[in-house]
């Protein structure tokens, strides 16, 4: 293969010292270090990169960079790269995508030669009928798919994140971004600049001889200044409320999200040159002023060998010299600025053979460039709120008006020689540092305790205009072309959807996709709008842009996602447990013990001398202050004012519409401190909860909450020797029933560790302990306790075992028992809501269901078949109608050790509920079996005998 | 059978390809008349097929539907095009049964290719009580002769390739509830189809043209007012959905609904590799693969009111980082695009159909996050309603008078995330 590349030229970013192989499409190729991959391709004489995704169409180089279209290529597992961009490394294995069997020959292309019938909308006039065939339909157009591949088996790449907090944010490394940077440091400000490409520099690094001193200059200022950060090969990917803004730091294929919250934004993105809309426009070969200008001057690669230049402005010229320089053969110069002047079409098969110009004169070449204006990047000022003006005058969109905390410099805002350019950033970036820094001292107020921070100068400077250029309105020629890249659309395309009544902008995009693929319209967006308007019979002004929408480049899941910070949660026994030959169940965050073996025996163990269990998932809350009572009173349905200091009490919690979302016990361990425990999975939920209310409503109330879920382990001994164990390992306690009855809680010592809270409760129906200990002596006295027991018959339970011994006392589980729905009348515990209390959550939605009557309530069932265990979601049906119809649902079921039978709990209508009716369950299986409903929820001591004892 | 100005098909196609004619208008521009038979608030798909099933059911014809910006630019362009059936409650999964059933024939019975493509819906159980949750569902479906029923990890790793199974402490796969018939839709081949269908059937769809006032006399409708000039009517269907109780206050007419923003994403299309809709609610994520290639991503609305459609940051994290929970091989994926859409919730997840305290004003509101799969049915059924007077069997369980009564109806758990 002939090598396109040319001799040393001044500015070149490659390495001649550093040869890098790679592989493309499984060949062997080389380039140099500094390469980006399709540079590296188009100097080993590469002219397709890819093919086009509806069309089938061959590809070549468009851009030159990021924001190429037609390079994207997939590199070893990672689909969808950007050769235009991403750097040359050692090793790299490239291959084109989606071009099944092959680049050169695309089985696929075939799709061409209907290619003009591929109307738009083709996909939603065609294969109508016969439904039969529409899924073989489906899955043969899906294999027409855009994009590379993925490999399911990929290893994750989850990068870290980090935070920042610059006084000003500069998006946009170009001149005028870096004198903004200059001058907002010189204000005194911290900035972050970030630069898109590898290097800083904007459009002064490809803009030849004539550029490379004040580049150097600016480099060297930014280089000095240590109050800047820089960041290259990194974007700004979007500008959320409150100028909080992500940043994607990119290492060639590795992303870091960064994010920051900017005082100040300056949005100095420069100008994307636009293709220009006529027949031929996509042939390999035909290209952009800046591909060219890139290509020559930063990786020394001849674009062609005999050029066509179609220029109406400065870019396209700077194009010329360069191409001279490189030895190109200038064939004809085409200058759109005159009207007589004017670019037909580009004639080729597969690539560019010659050009026809102003009246049907044809040129040969192999090489077309054009310059005919821009699209302007106001994504990020769009995500600020701002509605971009088109000036006709100017021929693109400009900036129309900013939030205080955003500013615009340079190119996206006019145009002008370099040192205008500059001097348009430096004012911005002054202005930038002052608000920036006002803002700071604001906010530093408002920070106790904070050095007090600088003077700012109130007065705002005045930014001087820097107008836009004037530039002829070329869009499109007098031929059909493409208006969009990536989703081949054409222009007609776009005028036919007009036609076909999709005639807002809107509606045009979405039947045609254009702008809606990976370039998102930053390259040729405003051609769609031009083209959309004419068509249309309208302005351009009244046309308008789409929203621009986040991200403003696509960032890797990996990026966003960061390094895994979802905790999984394990108690300080949980390695005991696992020694001990656990089973373990996951709970919401925590793995715990499901059981040891044998749930059946762990529950008659419990039952007949003591269990153990570890009940350090509990949610708890310690709460204090003078208005304690207060908050309980009002956010369980129950009474508190009257909780004596000792005592504990159990509670609902009730949502405001009513519905039941949490429950369990609160003890008043001192005056003003209290002791709440939570379900496991709303420990967190609960916590918001008080603090919501705290907060929104009671902010005079003297209370404090601390969550210490994990600053406890709480273990629960159950059983009737209970009493008897922890009384051989507590002190400084009176355990016996007179001083320690039922729902009592003490502060004291086990095993030796002080301030362990002991409450006397039970879950299971048993005489029971919960301890609970500071966490890091958790496994202490867990080990304690057991060793304590070993001739009681001490042996750990896990929470399956648990589970039953509730389900035999009839205790709902909050989220099992109950669902979205329940409101604590239908969960039976009308008897816990006091409605004379003042208010409480949930009060007018319970008053009202205790006047009117719950419509479903929850029961104790019990198959007649005591052998039968009605499998949990079991549906219980009314048998006596034809189509058997729900009437409810088994919510909990097990076989009751205790009880030699089965054991059920189920939500009912309510007039299906009464104790001593027989409902009829469908197993899943499809059997119906019969089973009685209890006149209460519990099946197992309804008096609380073996609790009170 | 209405006559399309011309009918698509891939013959046609052909023909006008070779001719380079150009076809007629999808729908037209009509001039606002000063009075309508019946007036359509809401150019999105509930409204469209509302206006479609009057003219193609009952040959109620003489309708305006009112858009206020462009046809489907609501939430019915901004979703994630979910259909299925297996909804929780035995109304719930009886009505989206007869959506789905519309869906599949839609495509013939509008002649527009609305694409649905029903690569199945599956929702993963990551502990007990979501397996649990996945059994009442399917039971419940079971009874409704709903195709949905409890399968295993190893069947999800058949299904889904991409997804790990594999052992792990925090979301570990402890099986999922699968519903074949489930998948998704193009949704603006949706809405452009119906609006075509009611268009070529005479009812006039303006867009641009936004309500500013609902006149009432006594407890009567009688007309709108408009940014065009007002128009007469005796009857109005409010189907603004994140609007909605804008539209309702108008009337005088109090609607239990929020508006909670929805965000969803996209990202840059990749070959084929995962065809079921995949659901984790533990995870507050699901996702599909598009006939483009793209992945779309959704998630639960979000925790506020307001009527901004603008994505945030934090969305995208916690997006991904659920996605790769599910999916770590993706990680080289990249999000291409975020956006929100408003959904006008209701305390039970669940719509509000039917009449409203004021005679002649009908709400179709109260969709969420789920009423896309609902558009065929909800407007099939207020259609019927509203040229009969009396209310079909299928809503019955959905009127407004239900939060006046506590019927509430039970749909949290199936809708939430899952829409
Ligand atoms: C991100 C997202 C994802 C979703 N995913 C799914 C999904 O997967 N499956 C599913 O089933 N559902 C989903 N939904 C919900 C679904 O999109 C909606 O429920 C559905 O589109 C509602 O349709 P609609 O026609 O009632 O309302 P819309 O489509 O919102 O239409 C209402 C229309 O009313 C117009 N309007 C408002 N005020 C006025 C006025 N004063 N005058 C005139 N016109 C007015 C609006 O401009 C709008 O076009 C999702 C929603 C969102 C936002």
């Amino acid at each position: 293969m002939t090598s396109h590349r040319l001799p040393v030229q001044p500015g070149e970013l490659i390495d001649r010292d550093d040869l890098v192989d790679f592989r493309w499409n499984g060949v062997e190729h080389g380039g140099f270090a500094g390469d980006t991959i399709a540079s590296a391709l188009a100097a080993g004489g590469v002219e397709v990169f890819s093919r086009s995704f509806k069309y089938r169409r061959p590809r070549g180089i468009l851009t030159a960079d990021f924001h190429d279209p037609n390079l994207f290529v997939q590199v070893g597992d990672e689909p969808n790269v950007r050769a235009g961009h991403r750097r040359l490394a050692p090793g790299m294995n490239v291959t084109a995508q989606g071009t099944w069997p092959s680049l050169e020959f695309d089985a696929r292309a075939a799709n061409r030669i209907v290619g003009r019938f591929l109307s738009p909308g083709f996909y939603y006039k065609t294969f109508i009928s016969p439904a039969s065939l529409r899924s073989t339909y489906q899955r043969i157009l899906r294999r027409f798919g855009a994009g590379g591949k993925i490999d399911p088996a990929t290893p994750p790449a989850h990068a870290g994140k980090r935070f920042a907090h610059p006084d000003v944010l500069v998006a946009g490394g170009g001149p005028a971004g870096m004198a903004a940077a200059l001058a907002a440091s010189h204000r005194g400000a911290r900035v972050m600049l970030v630069e898109e490409n590898h290097r800083l520099g904007g459009h002064l690094l490809y803009g030849g001889p004539d550029a490379a001193p004040p580049l150097a200059e600016l480099c060297a200022q930014i280089e000095a200044d240590d109050a800047i950060e820089v960041l290259t090969d990194s974007v700004v990917s979007g500008r959320y409320d409150h100028n909080w803004v992500g940043v994607v730091e990119r290492h060639g294929g590795e992303e870091h999200l960064v994010k920051a919250r900017a005082k100040c934004l300056v949005v100095a993105a420069g100008k994307i040159e636009r293709p220009f809309v006529f027949a031929g426009n996509d042939l390999p070969g035909v290209m952009l002023s800046g591909a060219v200008s890139r290509l020559i001057n930063l990786y020394s690669v001849a674009p062609g060998t005999r050029v066509v230049v179609a220029t109406a402005n400065e870019s396209g010229d700077a194009a010329i010299a360069d191409l001279e320089r490189a030895g190109v053969e200038v064939a004809e110069v085409a200058d759109l600025r005159r009207s007589s002047s004017q670019l037909v079409r580009a004639i080729g098969k597969g690539k560019l053979e010659a050009v026809e110009l102003s009246g049907g004169r044809k040129v040969e070449a192999d090489l077309l460039v054009t310059a005919v204006g821009w699209t302007t990047p106001t994504s990020l000022l769009n995500m600020a709120g701002d509605r971009p003006v088109y000036d006709p005058a100017a021929a693109r969109f400009l900036p129309g008006d900013l939030p205080q905390d955003v500013l615009a410099a340079g190119g996206i805002v006019g145009d002008g020689p370099v040192e205008s350019i500059v001097e348009h950033g430096r004012f911005v970036g002054f202005e930038a540092g002052r608000r920036a820094l006002t803002t700071r001292a604001a906010w530093q107020r408002l920070t106790p305790r904070a050095e007090p921070s600088d003077e700012v100068a109130a007065e705002s400077t005045d930014i001087p205009e820097l107008p836009a250029a004037g530039h002829p309105e070329l869009f499109a020629g007098p031929t059909d072309g493409f208006v969009d890249f990536s989703e081949d659309v054409k222009g007609s395309d776009v005028a036919m959807a007009v036609a076909e009544g999709y005639d807002s902008m809107e509606l045009a995009k979405r039947y045609t996709t254009a702008t809606m693929g990976p370039i998102q319209g930053k390259l040729g967006g405003v051609n769609a709008v031009a083209v959309h308007a004419a068509a249309a019979a309208a302005t351009i002004e009244a046309t308008g842009t789409t929203s621009w929408r986040p991200p403003y480049a696509p960032i890797t899941l990996g990026a966003l996602a960061g390094v895994d910070e979802d905790p999984v949660r394990y108690s300080p026994m949980h390695d005991w447990h696992v020694a001990n030959g656990a089973t373990p169940i996951v709970a919401g965050q925590w793995i715990r013990p499901d059981h040891y073996g044998d749930p059946s025996r762990e529950v008659l163990n419990t039952r007949s001398n003591v269990g153990i269990i570890d009940a350090s998932p509990l949610g708890k809350i310690d709460l204090r202050g003078r208005d304690v009572t207060k908050l309980l009173d009002f956010v369980y349905t129950n009474r508190w004012e009257s909780l004596r200091v000792g005592a504990v009490r159990y509670g609902v919690m009730c949502a405001e519409d009513g519905v039941v979302f949490d429950d369990g016990v609160t003890a008043r361990l001192e005056a003003d401190r209290y002791y709440m425990t939570t379900t496991s999975g709303g420990a967190g939920r609960v916590w918001n909860w008080l603090d919501e209310w705290l907060q929104t409503s009671f902010p005079t109330w003297d209370v404090r909450t601390t969550a210490v879920t994990d600053g406890y382990a709480a273990m629960n001994v159950a059983g009737p020797r209970s009493r008897e164990l922890l009384e051989r390992v507590a002190s400084e306690v009176d355990l016996s029933a007179e001083s320690f009855a039922y729902m009592n809680g003490r502060v004291a010592t086990v095993a030796g560790v002080t301030d362990c809270i002991i409450l006397r409760i039970g879950f299971t129906g048993e005489l029971s302990y919960e301890v609970h200990v500071p966490a890091g002596y958790g496994l202490h006295v867990w080990q304690s306790l057991l060793d304590a027991g070993s001739d009681l018959g001490i042996a750990p339970f896990g929470l399956e075992a648990q589970r039953i011994m509730r389900l035999e006392k009839g205790h709902f589980l909050v989220g099992q028992d109950t669902d979205g729905l329940t409101k604590a009348h239908t969960a039976g515990v009308g008897g816990l809501i006091k409605v004379d209390k003042a208010d409480f959550s949930g009060k007018p939605e319970l008053l009202w269901e205790g006047e009117s009557g719950a419509p479903r309530r929850l029961v104790a069932l019990q198959p007649v078949d005591g052998s039968v265990v009605p499998p949990e979601a079991s549906q219980i049906v009314d048998s006596a109608t034809e189509v058997s119809r729900t009437i409810g649902r088994v919510t909990s079921s097990r076989m009751s050790p205790t009880l030699g039978r089965s054991i059920c709990l189920a939500i009912v209508d309510t007039p299906y509920g009464e104790g001593g009716a027989t409902l009829t369950v469908r197993l899943p299986e499809g059997r119906d079996i019969a089973a009685t409903v209890l006149d209460h929820h519990v099946h197992l001591d309804p008096e609380g005998e073996r609790l009170r004892g | 059978m209405a006559r399309y100005p011309s009918r698509y098909s891939a013959l046609s196609l052909l023909r006008k390809g070779a001719t380079r004619s150009n076809w007629p208008r999808a729908w037209r521009h009509h001039e606002l008349k000063s009075s309508y038979d019946v007036v359509i608030i809401g150019g999105g798909l509930h409204g469209l097929a509302t206006a479609y099933y009057l003219a193609r059911n009952h040959g109620i014809t003489n309708v305006a539907v009112l858009e206020k910006a462009y046809i489907g630019g609501g939430g019915s362009g901004r979703n994630t095009a979910i259909v299925r059936s297996n909804y929780l409650t035995p109304e719930g999964s009886a009505f989206y049964d007869r959506s789905v059933q519309l869906y599949e024939g839609l495509t013939e019975d509008l002649n527009f290719n609305i694409m649905f493509e029903q690569r199945g819906h599956m929702t993963l159980a990551h502990n007990d009580a979501s397996l649990r949750t996945m059994r009442w569902r399917a039971e419940v479906n079971k009874l409704g002769g709903i195709d949905s029923k409890v399968i295993s990890p190893a069947e999800v790793k058949e299904l889904a390739p991409a997804i790990d199974i594999s052992d792990r402490p925090r979301y570990p796969i402890h099986g999922a509830l699968w519903h074949p018939p489930g998948g998704i839709v193009r949704h603006d081949a949706v809405v452009w189809g119906y609006a075509r269908g009611a268009d070529a059937r005479g009812a006039h769809i303006h867009q641009g043209t936004e309500v500013t006032g609902i006149d009432v006399a006594g407890d009567r409708v009688i007309g709108v007012q408009t940014s065009h000039g007002p128009v007469a009517t005796p009857i109005v269907i409010n189907c603004t959905a994140g609007w909605s109780t804008l539209i309702a206050d108008m009337a005088g007419v109090q609607l239990p609904i929020t508006t909670r923003p929805l965000q969803a994403a996209v990202t840059e299309p990749v070959q084929p590799f995962l065809d079921p809709v995949i659901v984790s609610g533990t995870l507050h994520v699901y996702v599909s693969q598009t006939a483009r290639g793209e992945l779309v991503f959704g998630a639960s609305v979000d925790p506020y009111s307001s009527y901004s459609s603008r994505g945030s940051l934090g969305f995208t994290e916690g997006l991904a980082g659920h996605v790769l929970e599910l999916m770590p091989g993706i990680s080289k994926m990249r999000l291409l695009r975020q956006w929100a859409g408003l959904c006008d919730m209701t305390p039970d997840f669940g719509p509000i159909i039917g009449p409203t305290p004021v005679d002649g004003f009908y709400v179709d509101v109260g969709w969420g996050t789920y009423g896309f799969k609902a558009g065929p049915v909800a407007g099939e059924q207020v259609a019927a309603m509203v040229a009969t007077g009396a209310i079909p069997e299928l809503i019955a369980s959905f009127g407004l008078e239900r939060f006046e009564e506590g019927a509430l109806t039970a749909e949290k758990g199936a809708a939430a995330v899952g829409h």
